[in-house]
């Protein structure tokens, strides 16, 4: 059958896309992220948006749309909840978001978009061009996808606080969530090399590199990330070269399929690697650590527990 | 003007009932020959195929790990690592890689034949869409699907694809006959109603569309000796049966009814072959994903190179398909080492040039 070639390649094109998305990985496009020393809320106030469009934005905005978890959790952190009219069926936390009116932002209805009437929607993955066609019916769209490094998620917590009008909060978020990193890595000031780690995706060994978002907690930790010199951010590891660089940690994100320590310690050969043999195997919540919002500290917090359990009792 | 003289052709499958070599092109060596050769290719690709990896492993040491595990002999002298990357992680990944192989070319090139039409896969009358559907179901519902070494997943996806055959040959059938083009028609129809409800449930579902997406895509990064263990049986039992099929099949070629005239049971021998066909299949794809391409392209191109008889015909498809897969596979796992490409990419981005110079090279027709 002539389909099924192509349907595997516009399988493999969704599921690349999907990955980038589950992942919260994005493109290689410099988030837009302002220097944290810019004046307080000023508007109008025009920021660069991920596609490198300039937006501007008039006054401060009542009905936000939030179509992204990480800046839904940004929103709220920096006060701006009531502000909230609505956000994507991801955006689980805080529990307030589950109140507001829900949208799709893997499958984006233009027509649900649109009608609630928002004065400022905010997009982190450009699905079916839908920040293209928000713009044409003149919303007013920050489309800011998700950063490849820590600090670029900084710049858009930093940035999301300006455009909703909570910049003095803003301020005070990034600085708490500095201080809290900081603590972190100052413990480890000693440490020449960490352990060496590797972070699964899910149960056909997708990972993260150090050039994702993610793969920056390790760098941070200085973990040596197992999937150094992989091709992308997000990259699908062979088993044998998992085996071949013997982890000493493995982080499992994808205890929703059912993974655990005991499911990797059953896998056929695993038990060579270092990890199985000491028992350093741990379950993070991905909606946690792979969510470019205000808890990456505390993500940062627990990868530090589980790589350096002497240094964080 | 050479292509109306492949048409004009003498029709391979005029007789049907000459000898062992009806079917053979001129220079083509006699079949225990070839299938001596077919097994000594297939038995060299596995070689290659545990020999190399993103993991650099000296040929030697490896052809010594197998030895020692497989007869016994020699003293462990490598890491254990090493030992654990062969035998548990590269041996059962290549093996099942050509399991699979064979599996969907032989089940191809029995569809092909049984339906007498030259598009059939073994997909096409539900086996994917059933499995894709069953295996989404397991994989979008709360239970987690994995325990232990044991999933949920394989037996989901067999099911799916057994049931959507099942019902494509049951509406299909009347008066004890299922004629082609309504089987054809009926596993289109449900194939499209499969994949759309499958569609349906990875939309409601978007926390676990990557994982349903990488199921579906295939591949053999998650082999395992238990996954060979799954698809062996159903490959044994499908591949005699359409072995054993070969001569009917080919009376098969001329019309029905006159191969009913010429004493073959036709339905009997349809029925036999789609439900060993169809279940090898299903268990293949349980294990390993659509991995599309094989079993349409593998039989033509076995056709090409040494004709129509199927008694050469389905033997050889299954060392091909075998020998292809293993390749792709290890194509799959180096090219982005260490990263990994879906093989069903892999398989068509080869196979298609491959296939397309081949068609031009013999200007006959092909089926």
């Amino acid at each position: 059958m002539r389909r099924l070639p192509l349907l595997g390649i516009l399988l493999a094109l969704l599921l690349a896309l999907t990955l980038v998305m589950a992942a919260c990985g994005g493109e290689k496009e410099p988030a837009a992220s302002p220097e944290p020393t810019a004046p307080a809320t000023d508007f109008p106030l025009t920021v660069t948006r991920s596609d490198g469009r300039n937006l501007t934005i008039a006054e401060a905005p009542q009905r936000i749309a939030s179509l992204s978890p990480a800046a839904t959790e940004v929103l709220y952190a920096v006060g701006a909840g009531p502000q909230i009219v609505a956000t994507d069926l991801q955006s689980d936390y805080p529990a307030e978001a589950e109140n507001t009116t829900k949208l799709d932002a893997f499958q984006p209805n233009l027509e649900a978009i649109a009608g609630v009437e928002a004065d400022l929607i905010i997009i982190a993955s450009n699905q079916d061009d839908i920040v293209e066609a928000l713009d044409r019916l003149g919303e007013t769209v920050l489309f800011i996808e998700v950063p490849d490094t820590i600090d670029g998620v900084m710049g858009q917590v930093w940035l999301l606080a300006r455009v909703s009008g909570h910049a003095e909060e803003g301020g005070r978020l990034a600085q708490e969530m500095k201080d809290r990193m900081r603590a972190v890595t100052d413990k480890l000031a000693d440490v020449e090399e960490g352990p060496r780690v590797y972070h699964e995706l899910d149960n056909t060994f997708f990972t993260v590199a150090p050039n994702s978002f993610v793969g920056d907690f390790y760098s941070l930790l200085k973990a040596h990330n197992i999937a150094e010199g992989a091709p992308t951010a997000y990259p699908q590891l062979s088993q044998e070269e998992i085996l071949d660089r013997d982890p000493e940690v493995i982080i499992l994100a994808d205890a929703d399929a059912g993974e655990s320590a005991q499911t990797v310690k059953a896998r056929p050969g695993w038990g060579v690697i270092s990890a199985v043999k000491n028992d350093r195997i741990y379950v993070v919540d991905p909606n946690i650590v792979s969510r470019p919002g205000p808890r990456v500290a505390d993500a940062l917090e627990q990868l530090a527990r589980v790589l350096y359990p002497e240094k964080f009792p | 003007m050479r292509r109306a003289r492949a048409l004009a052709a003498p029709d391979p499958q005029a007789d049907a009932f000459a000898g062992e070599e009806a079917f053979a092109l001129p220079g083509v060596r006699p079949l225990r020959i070839s299938l001596l050769l077919a097994l000594a290719a297939v038995l060299a690709a596995v070689l290659l195929g545990a020999s190399q990896g993103s993991v650099g492993i000296p040929f030697t040491t490896v052809v010594r790990i197998l030895a020692s595990k497989v007869l016994g002999l020699g003293s462990v002298t490598w890491p254990e690592t090493w030992e654990e990357i062969i035998w548990q992680i590269r041996l059962p990944r290549v093996i099942l890689a050509g399991l699979v192989g064979a599996t969907l070319a032989f089940s191809g090139a029995a569809y092909q034949g049984i339906l007498r039409n030259p598009l059939a896969d073994p997909y096409l009358i539900g086996v994917a869409a059933g499995a894709g559907l069953g295996a989404t179901i397991v994989l979008v519902s709360p239970v987690p699907y994995a325990f232990g070494t044991l999933s949920l997943l394989p037996p989901a996806a067999f099911v799916g694809a057994v049931l959507a055959v099942s019902i494509s040959y049951g509406l299909a059938r009347s008066g004890g006959v299922a004629p082609n083009v309504t089987l054809i028609l009926a596993g289109v129809a449900i194939s499209a109603a499969a994949t759309s409800a499958m569609s349906f449930l990875i939309m409601a579902n978007h926390e676990r569309v990557a994982t349903v997406l990488s199921w579906l895509l295939g591949g053999f990064n998650t082999a395992t000796w238990q996954k060979v263990g799954i698809v062996l049986p159903y490959s044994l039992v499908g591949g005699a049966a359409v072995l054993a099929s070969a001569r009917f099949l080919n009376v098969l070629q001329l019309d029905e009814e006159e191969a009913q005239q010429l004493g073959v049971p036709v339905e009997r021998v349809k029925l036999l072959v789609i439900v060993t066909a169809s279940l090898a299949t299903a268990a293949a794809v349980s294990v390993s994903g659509l991995i599309g391409f094989v079993g349409l392209i593998v039989p033509h191109t076995v056709r090409l190179l040494w004709g129509f008889d199927y008694r050469r015909l389905v033997p050889m498809s299954m060392a091909a398909g075998a020998v292809f897969l293993i390749l792709a596979d290890l194509a799959a796992r180096s090219v982005l080492s260490p990263s990994e490409v879906p093989v069903g990419v892999v398989t068509a981005l080869c196979g298609a040039p491959f296939f397309l110079w081949l068609l031009r090279r013999h200007r006959r027709a092909v089926f």
